[in-house]
């Protein structure tokens, strides 16, 4: 720290000086920024990680397009994958939409929404949290 | 203007360090870090003068600066969303 | 368990147990002249088991376990086991360490000055750190810089240097064969060498430097530098630290310490030695 005196105690930030312009901006503009976590991200890079498609919770489930799980059997819907997807194969597939190996282009979209459906908590959520890096 | 009414906690749960025009906040009760440009910290210094709603705010912080722009009232609105969003403000 | 091995890397003792022989052998020989832990104790356990019983036989396949594991962690060939150790070991470090601040990062050192690096996966930081290390730097670690929270003092964590791909020509023209591990090929990052760091990064092990520049290198493009604003540097390691957030207001303190006293440069590099002429004039500078 540069030791001037104003930041001595680390709250001048705060001491309002008068008749400075406050620039609101507009309401749709962020100002608070948190810092999260970052053990996703690393785990990633660290790891070797797979998503089930379904999760085991819901095993059996068919696949719609738009990556809900529905009834076994059902028209349109893709089945569910007898391996997991490994974290490459799902990087390609949400990037570039690459089809995993022996799956055909229009199951693997219902897979691949599936997967950008997960949520903290489901079976593969912390694999694809780790490929979610802006990189 | 009769909305929620907020409260902050007291100075000494933040820890607070200035980087390139933008504050980094360390708040204590819930440990988390947060980063914040203006108005935010403002808005956070004039809500430890006692509870208020966004009309008294908007009052604190004129007497304190100048306004820029016609958008304050929504803008303070939305600001204070973030804020209790991040756990930096509650409501009274 | 079965077989096992201990080991001291810098301040943190490990010990792998597994149900194989193979990997741990193959570990023994890449960490050829590295402490056992002083006491004894160790302070990460690594398994390296079957995923079911029978596949410790049959197709075996390495599931990595130990004090803290990760959901969806996939499990390995038996004949990538020692990738799978290694693996185990850094979940360990990313999932269990609290003593430091722990940043996805390289560093090394020169005259006791400490030089992090820290970006994205295929920056080239590991590369560029094993590279540094033969070229009259000491190499702190290739994937996890530790810092002290009391202190701000960067501790090394000199464990084998991860090459990927095309980094594995690089190491292979510049190191000794002795200190190459197998080639792995076909793992799910591609071909991987592990390499043994230098004598002196093992003898100096305990000795930890204080930090003196951040840099956020990207390779790829031609030879430039930037500076980085103390904001953006904040938000970027509080990105490559696994426990900053859990670690509360002793991270917070110790990130915003190695902010103010350290300066941070991005640079984009075209080749490896053009990076390393760069790094050279930094450290030049930082002398002067």
């Amino acid at each position: 720290m540069s030791g001037t005196d104003n930041d001595k105690d680390g709250a001048s930030a705060f001491v309002p000086s008068r008749r400075t312009v406050l620039v609101f901006g507009v309401a749709a503009a962020s100002t608070v920024v948190t810092v999260r976590p970052a053990l996703a991200q690393t785990a990633g890079s660290i790891l070797n990680c797979e998503i089930p498609v379904p999760g085991p919770q819901a095993g059996g489930s068919y696949v719609a397009q738009d990556g809900s799980l529905v009834a076994p059997g059902t028209q349109g819907a893709a089945p569910p994958l007898t391996r997991p997807l490994r974290g490459e194969e799902v990087k390609s597939l949400l990037r570039n939409g690459t089809s995993p190996a022996g799956v055909d282009p229009q199951s693997a979209q219902a897979y691949a929404n599936y997967i950008r459906r997960l949520q903290a908590g489901m079976s593969g959520f912390t694999c694809y949290a780790s490929l979610q890096m802006p990189r | 203007m009769a909305g929620p009414v907020f409260h902050a906690d007291p100075e000494a749960a933040i820890s607070s360090i200035a980087l390139d025009g933008l504050i980094l906040l360390f708040h204590a009760p819930s440990g988390m870090t947060h980063i914040v440009a203006p108005p935010a910290p403002e808005i956070l210094a004039a809500l430890r003068l006692g509870p208020a709603d966004a009309g008294e705010l908007l009052a604190r912080l004129r007497a304190w600066y100048d306004f820029e722009g016609d958008e304050a009232a929504d803008a303070i609105e939305a600001r204070l969303d973030e804020l209790e969003a991040a756990g930096l403000v509650r409501r009274a | 368990m079965k077989h096992q091995f201990a080991v001291q890397i810098g301040p943190v003792a490990f010990r792998i147990g597994s149900a194989w022989a193979a990997p741990l052998d193959a570990l023994a020989r890449l960490y050829a002249g590295y402490p056992a832990p002083a006491d004894g104790i160790c302070d990460f356990t690594v398994r390296l088991e079957p995923e079911k019983p029978w596949r410790r036989w049959l197709r075996p396949s390495v599931a990595i376990r130990g004090d803290y594991i990760l959901p969806d962690a996939a499990p390995m060939a038996l004949g990538h086991g020692l990738l799978a150790a290694e693996m185990g070991m850094n979940l360990q470090m990313a999932l269990g360490q609290k003593r430091y601040l722990l940043l996805h990062a390289s560093s090394v050192e020169k005259d006791g000055r400490a030089l992090i690096m820290t970006g994205e996966s295929g920056a080239g930081k590991s590369t560029l750190a094993a590279l540094l290390g033969e070229r009259g730097w000491r190499l702190m670690g290739d994937e996890f810089a530790l810092l002290d929270l009391a202190t701000g003092v960067l501790l090394p964590f000199p464990r084998a240097v991860s090459l990927k791909n095309g980094a594995i020509e690089v190491m292979e023209a510049e190191v000794a064969p002795d200190r190459f591990g197998p080639r792995l090929c076909g793992t799910p990052k591609g071909d991987i060498r592990h390499m043994r760091p230098a004598a002196d990064a093992l003898a100096r092990m305990g000795e930890g430097a204080k930090p003196a520049l951040i840099l956020f290198p990207r390779f790829g493009s031609a030879a430039a530098v930037r500076g980085v604003g103390a904001a953006e540097i904040f938000m970027r390691l509080t990105q490559s630290s696994t426990n900053y957030v859990s670690l509360g207001r002793r991270g917070f303190d110790a990130l915003t310490g190695l902010i103010h006293a350290v300066p941070a440069l991005a640079i984009d590099y075209p080749d490896t030695d053009t990076a390393v002429g760069l790094i050279d004039d930094f450290q030049r500078e930082l002398a002067a």
